[in-house]
């Protein structure tokens, strides 16, 4: 259930959850500065750093005010009940799902000679966008 | 699934949020249950009638 844990616990799982991130994002961005193509270091500091900074401020924000948060923020930081999980595996199985025949699509896009980053990144954003729009879709249902 | 939980809970003059918290539930979750979108688990209906001091079969109803 999403109020057995307390407070100072959730405090101290986001505490972590953050310093975990920094060790593991900051020498990635160091190698990947070093050795990756273009600003890939930088585009994955900036990235990991966002969604670091975001799960945290989200999984603060739900030890502070459990009775507030929504269902996105329970489902994602796992301190939701059962029917955010719920929410969450449907979610998830349709990102699943479609992922094959977008992935399918990215492939032949890249066979007839389409720019790969361009192609690599309409892949990420059409699955995000499905997960955000399955997740609005299950929430309004569920 | 038709159930009796808003009936119950107005009876009660408990609020959705009172409930959900009694039942450590969110309230979007409560509401799920009283509209109908939402079938609960059998733990959960369970600690439903236990709170109303009655059974599941007389909170939640089959449709036929």
């Amino acid at each position: 259930m999403w109020t057995t844990k307390s407070p100072a616990h959730l405090r101290l799982a986001a505490a972590l959850v953050v310093a975990v991130g920094i060790v593991i994002i900051v020498p990635g961005w160091l190698y990947l500065r070093e050795h990756a193509p273009g600003n890939m270091g930088n585009g994955f500091l900036v990235g990991g750093l966002g969604a670091l900074t975001a799960f945290g401020l989200t999984l603060w924000r739900t030890a502070r005010h459990p009775d507030r948060t929504t269902t996105a923020e329970r489902a994602w930081t796992s301190q939701g009940d059962e029917r955010d999980d719920a929410v969450l595996t449907s979610t998830l199985a349709v990102v699943g799902i479609t992922a094959l025949p977008l992935t399918g699509a990215a492939a032949i896009a890249l066979a007839l000679g389409r720019d790969t980053a361009m192609v690599m990144a309409l892949l990420l954003l059409a699955e995000l966008l499905v997960g955000v729009v399955a997740f609005a879709v299950q929430v309004r249902r569920t | 699934m038709r159930n009796d939980v808003r009936d119950l809970r107005l009876q009660e003059g408990l609020s959705q949020a009172a409930l959900a918290t009694s039942l450590q539930v969110s309230r979007q979750t409560v509401n799920a249950i009283e509209t109908g979108r939402y079938d609960p688990s059998l733990p959960l209906a369970i600690s439903i009638a236990r709170h109303f001091r009655t059974t599941v079969e007389e909170i939640f109803h089959v449709d036929d």
